[in-house]
C-alpha cells in the first residue's frame, strides 16, 4: 500500500469526503423538510445555516459526558466509534472518481451486508449497554425490524449483482455505462431498497427504534456528548451511504458518458454524475420521510414479511430468467 | 376483536404519500417564520405590552393599586398636601413589571387616563430590579 | 381472524386488533413497569403514568396526578372578584377564555345581570375562535404523536391566522383577559369583519383538505382507526365529557343544552361520530372546527349594536351559582359561593381534563406501547387544570390530604434522605 492510496482512504474519496458529505447531507434533510413544512430550516451557521451539522457536532464533544450508573461503561463509551466504522468502512467500496473504488474485490457485496448487519449489531449492543428501559424496549423493536427488513434488502441489493453477473461494486457500475441503468432492469428491487433503507436509516415510517413520543429516543436516550456525537453523525453517514449504495447499484454511480480524454477532468465528471445521482436518491430519501406517519412495529414486519419480501424474491426470479 | 370501522371515511381510497403534492406546493411558498430577532415583529393594534404612566396626570389615588392581580402597583409616600385645613397624604405610583401580566385592569380603571399599554414586548433582562418603573418620581417631587 | 374489508398491506390482519388483557392490578413486577412521565416527550405538562407492560402490550395503566398542582382555588379566596378573572384565565393556556367565561357569568348570575347583547354575541365570537385554536392544536399533535412531523407543522401553521385574529380582537393570543363581570372589556375593533371572514374561509379551506387528508393517508389511519376504542355504553359509565364523549355517538353540549352567552341564537350543530375511535376524535374535532367558523360568521351577521359592558360593583351580595360551559375540551363547570363582600369563599373548579383522564386511562388497557401517545392525549389533556393535591397510593389502597406545610416539611426530608 503506498502513501497515495493511504491519502485516498483517509482523504479523498474516502473517510474525510464522506463524512463532510454527511454533514452536506444532514444540513440538506433539514432544509428540505423545513420547508416542505413551511419552515425555514437552519439558517445560522455559514451560508443558509450550512455549517449547522458541523456545529451541532462539535458543540456536542465538548459537552459533559453522562455515564449511566448502571451502564456496561466498555461498550458504552468505547462502542460508538465502532458503530462510526461500520458505514465508514462500507463507503470505500463505492466507486466515487472514476469506475473503479479505493478497495476492490469480487466479493464487495457480501462485506456489503455484514456492514450492514454490524452497524445494527452496534446500535443493538449500545442500547443494551446504556441499561435503560426506553433503550431495552427500543433494542426489542430494533432487532424485529432488522429481522424483517434484512431478507428484502438482502434480496434487493443481489438483484443487480445477478443482473450484472457480479459480486463487486465497481463492477456492477461498469456494467451500467451507456445508461444501461439497473433501476430499468429490476426496478422493484430499487423500490424495494428504497423502503429497506428507510428501515435500516430509521426514518419515518420506520422510525420505530427511536420513536419520540413513545420512548423518548429509543436506544440513543442515555446518550450524551461524545458518545451522542458520533452516534448522530454516524446516522448521517448511514445515509449517505445507503445512498450513494443505491446510486451505484441501480443508478449507474459514477458510470455516464466519458465527454473529455484528460483523465483528472474526466474524473470530476464522474464525481459530479456520481453526486447528482446521490442527491436525487437523497431527496426522494427526504420526500418519502416527510411526507408519512410512523407505523407500529407490528404493522412494519407485516408489510416487509407479506409484501416486500415476496417482491423482491420476484424480482430476483425474473431477473435470473432475463439472464 | 375490534370491529372495523364502518363509518363514511374508511370507503374512501387510502393511499400512503397523500401530502406529497401539497408538500412540494409547501416547498416553493414562502416559509411561515418570522425571522423575529432579525427582523420586526408585528404586533396587533390592540397588543398589551409594557405598562407605561404619564406622570403629568397621575394624581396618586391608588386605584391602579387595588384592582392590579399580579400586585405589580405599589403606592409609596411621597410627602403631605393641605387642602383647606386638612393635611392629607400624597402617593405615587411604582411598577414591578417582572411581576406584570399586562392585563389591563389599571389602564381600564384608571380614570386620569394616565396609564397605557404600549407595543413594547422585549422585557428579558438579567436584572429583576431593572424592571422596577418609578417615573412618577422625577416628575411629582 | 375475519377479513375486516381493509386490504392494507400496513395494518395487516391484526394491525389494529386489541389484545386480551387478564394479568391484574396487583401482578407486576417492577421490570413490567413502564414510566410514561413526568417528564417525557410525547407529554407537554408533567403527569406520570404507571405502565404496566408485557412486552409491548399495556396490562394496566395508573395515572399519577399533582405534579403540576398549583392551589388556585385557595388562591381565589384571597383575591378580589375582578382579580380572580385573570387568576382563573391562567388556569389553562388553550381555554383561558372559557375560564373566565365561565367564571363571570357564575358572578352575573349571583348579581342578576343582564348582559349587553352584543357582549354575548362577542363571547361567542371569541370562544369559538378558541374551540377553532384549541381543535387545530390537537389536530397538529396527532401528527407529532403519529410521527407525521408534517402535518403538525401545516396545522400549526395555518392556526397562527386564528392566534393572529384573536390578538387582533383581544390584545393577547393565549391569554385574552377580555371578559369582564357583566360582558366584555373593549368591542370589536373596526374593520374586523372583513379579516374574519376572510381567514374563516382560509380555516374552512384548510380543515377540509387536513380532514381528508388524515382519513385517507394510509400510515396514519393505520396508527389510529380502531386505536383507543370505546363504547357509548362503556362512556356512560366513565363519564368522559367533550368531543371524548361525542365520538361515541352521544350528543350532549353545553351548548345546546343550557345555552349560555348568545349560543341561544346561534344555535350550534352538535357533530358526533359513531366510531370512539382515535381516527373518529380527529374527524369529529375537524367538522368542529368547521361548525365554529360557522357559528363565527353567522354571529358576525347577525351581531346587534350596543353597549358592551355595565358598570359592575366590587362586592358581589351573598349567594351561591354554579355555571358550566362547552370548552374546547369538554364541559367545563364553575361553582362559586359569595359571602357578600369582595372576595369570593369558596370556588370549585371542575376541568374536563379532569372528567377524561379515567376515561383515556381505562382505554389504554390492551393496546402497544406505540399507541400510548395517540389514546392517552385522545382527550386533549391539560393536566395543569386537572391536578389535585389529593395524594393516594393504588398499591396501599391508602389516601390522604396534604396541606402546604406539610408538603414542605416531607420534600425536605425527602432531599434530606436522598443526600441530593
Amino acid at each position: 500500500m503506498d502513501a497515495l492510496e493511504v491519502v485516498e482512504i483517509l482523504v479523498f474519496p474516502g473517510l474525510t469526503f464522506f463524512v463532510w458529505l454527511a454533514f452536506v447531507f444532514e444540513w440538506l434533510d433539514r432544509k428540505t423538510t423545513a420547508r416542505m413544512q413551511g419552515r425555514i430550516g437552519p439558517m445560522l451557521a455559514g451560508p443558509r445555516g450550512i455549517l449547522q451539522p458541523v456545529a451541532d457536532f462539535f458543540k456536542l464533544t465538548s459537552k459533559e459526558e453522562i455515564v449511566p450508573q448502571f451502564s456496561d461503561k466498555l461498550v458504552f463509551e468505547w462502542g460508538p466509534p465502532f458503530f462510526f466504522a461500520a458505514p465508514a468502512i462500507g463507503t470505500i467500496f463505492i466507486p466515487v472518481v472514476g469506475l473503479n473504488a479505493i478497495v476492490s474485490s469480487p466479493y464487495d457485496l457480501l462485506f456489503i451486508l455484514f456492514v450492514l448487519a454490524f452497524s445494527t449489531l452496534m446500535a443493538g449492543m449500545l442500547g443494551y449497554a446504556s441499561a435503560g428501559r426506553f433503550s431495552t424496549i427500543s433494542i426489542g423493536r430494533l432487532v424485529l425490524q432488522y429481522a424483517s427488513f434484512e431478507i428484502p434488502l438482502l434480496l434487493a441489493i443481489v438483484s443487480p449483482a445477478v443482473a450484472a453477473g457480479n459480486l463487486s461494486i465497481s463492477g456492477i457500475v461498469q456494467a451500467q455505462s451507456n445508461f444501461h441503468w439497473f433501476v430499468f432492469v429490476v426496478p422493484i428491487g430499487f423500490a424495494v431498497f428504497i423502503v429497506s433503507s428507510l428501515a435500516e436509516l430509521e426514518k419515518p415510517p420506520f422510525d420505530i427504534p427511536d420513536a419520540k413520543t413513545e420512548i423518548a429516543a429509543g436506544w440513543m436516550t442515555e446518550f450524551s456528548a461524545r458518545p451522542l456525537a458520533y452516534v448522530k453523525l454516524t446516522e448521517s453517514l448511514s445515509y449517505v451511504f445507503l445512498s450513494a449504495l443505491a446510486a451505484s447499484l441501480f443508478l449507474g454511480g459514477t458510470a455516464g458518458p466519458v465527454l473529455t480524454n484528460v483523465t483528472i477532468l474526466q474524473d470530476g465528471i464522474y464525481l459530479a454524475y456520481f453526486l447528482i445521482k446521490v442527491f436525487a436518491i437523497g431527496f426522494a430519501i427526504f420526500a418519502i420521510k416527510t411526507a408519512l406517519a410512523r407505523v407500529r412495529i407490528n404493522q412494519a414486519a407485516n408489510l416487509f414479511w407479506t409484501v416486500l419480501t415476496p417482491l423482491s424474491l420476484l424480482q430476483l426470479g425474473i431477473v435470473i430468467l432475463l439472464r | 376483536m375490534v370491529e372495523n370501522d364502518a363509518s363514511e371515511d374508511s370507503k374512501k381510497g387510502m393511499k400512503v404519500g397523500g401530502a406529497l403534492g401539497e408538500m412540494f406546493r409547501t416547498a416553493f411558498q414562502r416559509p411561515i417564520t418570522k425571522k423575529y430577532p432579525f427582523g420586526a415583529a408585528q404586533v396587533a393594534e390592540r397588543f398589551r405590552g409594557k405598562l407605561d404612566i404619564d406622570p403629568v396626570k397621575c394624581t396618586g389615588c391608588g386605584v391602579c393599586e387595588a384592582v392590579c392581580p399580579a400586585s405589580v402597583i405599589q403606592m409609596v409616600h411621597t410627602g403631605t398636601r393641605k387642602v383647606g385645613t386638612r393635611e392629607i397624604e400624597t402617593k405615587r405610583p411604582t411598577f414591578d413589571l417582572y411581576t406584570c401580566i399586562s392585563c389591563g385592569q389599571c389602564v381600564d380603571d384608571c380614570r386620569f387616563e394616565a396609564l397605557r399599554l404600549t407595543h413594547e414586548f422585549e422585557l428579558a433582562t438579567v436584572d429583576k430590579k431593572s424592571l422596577v418603573m418609578d417615573k412618577a418620581l422625577k416628575v411629582v417631587n | 381472524m375475519s377479513d375486516k374489508g381493509n386490504n392494507s398491506p400496513i395494518s395487516g390482519e391484526e394491525g389494529s386488533a386489541k389484545r386480551e388483557v387478564s394479568a391484574g392490578l396487583m401482578q407486576y413486577s417492577p421490570e413490567n413497569l413502564m414510566p410514561f412521565g413526568p417528564v417525557h416527550p410525547a407529554l407537554h405538562e408533567p403527569e406520570y403514568f404507571k405502565l404496566i407492560l408485557e412486552g409491548e402490550v399495556i396490562v394496566d395503566a395508573i395515572p399519577r396526578i399533582g405534579f403540576v398542582h398549583r392551589g388556585i382555588e385557595r388562591a381565589a379566596q384571597d383575591r378580589t372578584w375582578i382579580k380572580n378573572i385573570y387568576l382563573f384565565e391562567r388556569i389553562c393556556g388553550i381555554c383561558s377564555f372559557a375560564h373566565s367565561l365561565s367564571y363571570v357569568q357564575a358572578i352575573e348570575g349571583i348579581l342578576q345581570f343582564e348582559v349587553p347583547k352584543r357582549a354575548r354575541y362577542i363571547r361567542v365570537i371569541v370562544a369559538e375562535l378558541e374551540r377553532i385554536h384549541s381543535h387545530m392544536l390537537w389536530l397538529g399533535l396527532v401528527g407529532y404523536w403519529t410521527g407525521f412531523d408534517t402535518l403538525f407543522m401545516w396545522i400549526w401553521k395555518d392556526r397562527e391566522h386564528v392566534l393572529d385574529l384573536i390578538e387582533a380582537i383581544t390584545g393577547n393570543r393565549v391569554h385574552k383577559s377580555y371578559n369582564t363581570i357583566s360582558g366584555v372589556r373593549k368591542d370589536l375593533p373596526e374593520n374586523i369583519s372583513e379579516p374574519i371572514k376572510r381567514e374563516m374561509a382560509y380555516i374552512q379551506d384548510r380543515i377540509r383538505y387536513y380532514r381528508d387528508l388524515v382519513s385517507r393517508e394510509e400510515t396514519l389511519v393505520v396508527r389510529t382507526r380502531g386505536i383507543g376504542k370505546i363504547d357509548a355504553e362503556t362512556a356512560r359509565k366513565l363519564c368522559p365529557v367533550g368531543p371524548l364523549l361525542r365520538s361515541t355517538g352521544i350528543a350532549r353540549d353545553v351548548r345546546t343544552e343550557d345555552p349560555y352567552a348568545a349560543y341561544d341564537e346561534i344555535v350550534p350543530e352538535v357533530k358526533t361520530s359513531s366510531q370512539g375511535d382515535v381516527a373518529s376524535l380527529l374527524t369529529l374535532r375537524a367538522d368542529e372546527v368547521l361548525e365554529s367558523c360557522r357559528l363565527i360568521l353567522l354571529a358576525l351577521e347577525k351581531m346587534p349594536s350596543g353597549p358592551t359592558k355595565l358598570t359592575a360593583p366590587r362586592s358581589v351580595p351573598k349567594g351561591e351559582n354554579a355555571f358550566h360551559v362547552e370548552a374546547p375540551r369538554g364541559e367545563l363547570f364553575y361553582y362559586i359561593r359569595s359571602p357578600g363582600g369582595i372576595t369570593p369563599e369558596r370556588v370549585k373548579i371542575r376541568t374536563p381534563t379532569m372528567a377524561n383522564v379515567l376515561t383515556a386511562t381505562s382505554m389504554l388497557k390492551g393496546y402497544t406501547l406505540a399507541d400510548v401517545p395517540v389514546v392517552l392525549t385522545g382527550m386533549d389533556p391539560c393536566f395543569g387544570c386537572m391536578d389535585r393535591i389529593s395524594v393516594f397510593e393504588v398499591d396501599k389502597e391508602k389516601q390522604w390530604s396534604v396541606r402546604g406545610e406539610d408538603l414542605r416539611q416531607y420534600g425536605i426530608s425527602h432531599y434530606k434522605t436522598k443526600k441530593l
